[in-house]
């Protein structure tokens, strides 16, 4: 009988230096895709001229709000939608021309569906689509039994899915997809729908498995925490376009530093004067008998501002801080909140 | 289906590593001690017995399905029997072992055509049909093994429904098993042809499907089909082979005993149509991959 065509799969028998050779390859590398739905007026364009390369290894996460293209995106690079212009290659391999080679490295958790078949149990759905993905499932055995033990489902593998609760079926979700191996995972909006601690538990097993698996996954999702908690490096989409692309560190140090917002009776225009010669103030608001005033204060200025303020011999009515959030870089760059609402239209 | 003992838990898993360093690294000192197995490639034949596998539990474990489209074949052809009965008396008792094979035969070919129609139709709705697009084995022989699997049981059903139909009406044909199988089968795998047509029109028109289905009555005409007076209706699906099930099973023709023309009409009608279907459902797909709705519900 013959085989599929494999890539990964067949490194058992490879040597390490074709191993090494693919591995030099990229995980994923889109070249100015793009992609429109409809014509003429009614047209819309989903994808517009993107280009992302993602290093095999790399958490990578897609932000955007809905409608960004952030799951057209994840399509095209997995085939299912043919990209009007540009390529797709997966470790090297173009999806575009040889879909199924491409396809032995990569799977995907698409948006909204099961991904899995709820009158199975959960060890038949890993089994199952450990084969579809064309791995032999009794070769995989040890390593289901293992995915299942770290996503907190080794009790329920002889349960039918659809006994299990949301939480539950979202990772088994996770682990049929990864169930076959792929190098390359696709995770679309992993967390949409779970309550406040499965989405932790979830996000806490994608960290592990991608740093102990060495995976290489491309999240999307328009949930901040998710993408911090987890990625390397940001990618934010608006309109089918790359509006950044950093790493999370990078992109909030381009966002106001940390913010004291300082509420007093007794701030007058003079201190207002130093203030503003001593420190970055963002914003000054004055309403009935007190004064609100916003500085940029970053580590150790705080204790600068204090000084300043108790040397004025201000009471200070309020203080609060507030860190600088991933979305507020989403903001700034996109003018967008993460669910799609226009911040600046908002704001008129 | 294992071919290899699995672990019955976790705990019994971790007996031995898995495939990643990375796995190993984490391992007690037991686990590092078992030998390291490597992810083996999947064959067609582990696909095929995944396929069937997993429609045989379905089967097994979900028997109210299969045993709900018997109860309704079975009232329709009691109301069938009983009320021809009535209104035609002795003329349709003569005529009851050819009512018996060709209603036999249109069990076959609905469970065969709806259950590939509707498969897809379901795996779209589940979201599990992208599972199977971005499968290295490519979606079209997955899609076929599937279609075949429901094929197999919907043997196992029509079985029973011939089965429960001779005994009612007391009725005797001859039941060679490979006579009936292969032509009963080569018969229906025209029909099954169908399906992924109307399976790939399904994938680019979602809500056509239902539609599609209404087909199915159409087989009644193609199975009674008057292959004698109109020799080309030979060439439709399921008319030639519904004519040589009637002679296998009414008058105890062997399979060995059709001429080379018959076999070989009925062997290119079967593979035409499914070739011709499986185009079609190729080319939707394909279209619908350019649409962008594939998957899509």
């Amino acid at each position: 009988m013959g085989s599929p065509p494999t890539t990964h799969r067949e490194t058992a028998a490879a040597t390490d230096d074709t191993a090494t050779a693919r591995r030099s390859e990229p995980a994923l590398d889109i070249e100015h895709l793009s992609k429109r739905f409809g014509s003429g007026d009614s047209a819309v364009v989903a994808v517009d001229d993107v280009s992302l390369t993602v290093d095999a290894g790399a958490v990578v996460g897609l932000l955007g709000p809905n409608g960004a293209g952030k799951t057209t995106l994840i399509k095209c690079a997995l085939g299912i939608v043919t990209p009007d212009t540009g390529s797709v290659s997966v470790f090297g391999t173009a999806v575009t021309d040889d879909h199924r080679a491409a396809y032995a490295d990569v799977d995907a958790m698409l948006e909204g569906a099961r991904n899995d078949y709820w009158r199975l149990t959960v060890r038949e759905n890993l089994r199952y689509f450990a084969t579809i993905h064309g791995v032999a499932p009794d070769s995989v055995a040890t390593r289901h039994a293992r995915l299942l033990d770290r996503l907190n489902l080794a009790e329920k593998a002889d349960t039918p899915v659809r006994d299990l609760s949301r939480g539950m079926k979202q990772k088994v979700s996770l682990a049929s997809v990864l169930a076959g191996g792929a190098d390359l995972v696709f995770l679309d909006e992993p967390t949409l729908g779970l309550d406040v601690e499965s989405s932790r538990t979830l996000r806490r097993e994608l960290r592990r498995l991608a740093r102990e698996e060495g995976l290489t996954i491309v999240l999307s999702s328009h949930d901040m925490a998710v993408i911090e908690a987890v990625c390397d490096r940001v990618v934010m989409l608006a309109d089918g376009r790359i509006v950044a692309d950093d790493t999370v560190a990078a992109l909030l140090s381009t966002a106001d530093r940390d913010v004291l917002r300082v509420v007093s009776p007794d701030i007058d225009a003079a201190l207002l004067d130093t203030l503003r010669t001593r420190f970055e103030v963002n914003a000054v608001e004055t309403g009935g008998e007190t004064t609100r005033v916003d500085i940029v204060a970053p580590g150790d200025t705080l204790y600068a501002v204090m000084e300043t303020l108790r040397a004025a011999d201000v009471t200070v009515e309020s203080l609060r801080t507030r860190q600088p959030a991933l979305e507020d870089v989403f903001v700034d760059r996109t003018g967008m909140t993460p669910d799609g609402d226009d911040e600046r239209r908002r704001s008129l | 289906m294992s071919d290899d003992p699995e672990p019955a838990t976790a705990a019994d898993a971790a007996g031995s590593a898995g495939r990643s360093s990375t796995l190993t690294d984490a391992a007690t000192p037991t686990e590092t001690d078992a030998a390291p197995s490597e992810p083996r490639p999947a064959t067609y034949y582990h696909l095929a017995k995944a396929v069937l596998y997993r429609e045989y539990l379905l089967f097994v474990r979900y028997p109210a399905n299969a045993i709900g489209g018997i109860i309704v074949a079975l009232f329709f052809f009691g109301v069938l029997f009983y009320g021809g009965r009535l209104v035609a008396g002795r003329a349709l008792t003569d005529s009851i072992e050819g009512i018996i094979v060709g209603y036999f035969l249109w069990t076959l070919s609905v469970g065969a055509y709806s259950s590939v129609s509707n498969d897809l139709g379901s795996e779209v709705q589940w979201g599990t049909l992208e599972r199977h697009i971005t499968t290295p084995f490519g979606f079209a022989p997955v899609a076929l093994l599937k279609g075949v699997a429901k094929v197999v049981r919907t043997f196992l059903t029509s079985a029973v429904i011939l089965a429960v139909m001779l005994v009612v009406t007391d009725t005797q044909l001859s039941l060679q098993p490979i006579t009936v199988v292969v032509i009963a089968g080569l018969s229906i795998t025209s029909v099954l042809g169908l399906g992924f047509a109307a399976g790939g029109v399904t994938v680019l028109y979602k809500r056509i499907g239902n539609w599609l289905n209404l087909l199915q009555f159409g087989f009644v005409v193609l199975i009674s089909a008057p292959v004698l007076d109109a020799p080309w209706t030979r060439l439709l699906p399921l008319a030639h082979g519904s004519a040589l099930l009637q002679r296998a099973m009414v008058d105890g023709t062997g399979l060995w005993a059709f001429g080379f023309v018959d076999l070989g009409l009925l062997v290119a009608v079967a593979g035409g149509y499914l070739a011709g279907g499986y185009l079609v459902f190729h080319y939707a797909t394909r279209r619908a991959r350019r649409l962008g709705v594939l998957g899509d519900y």
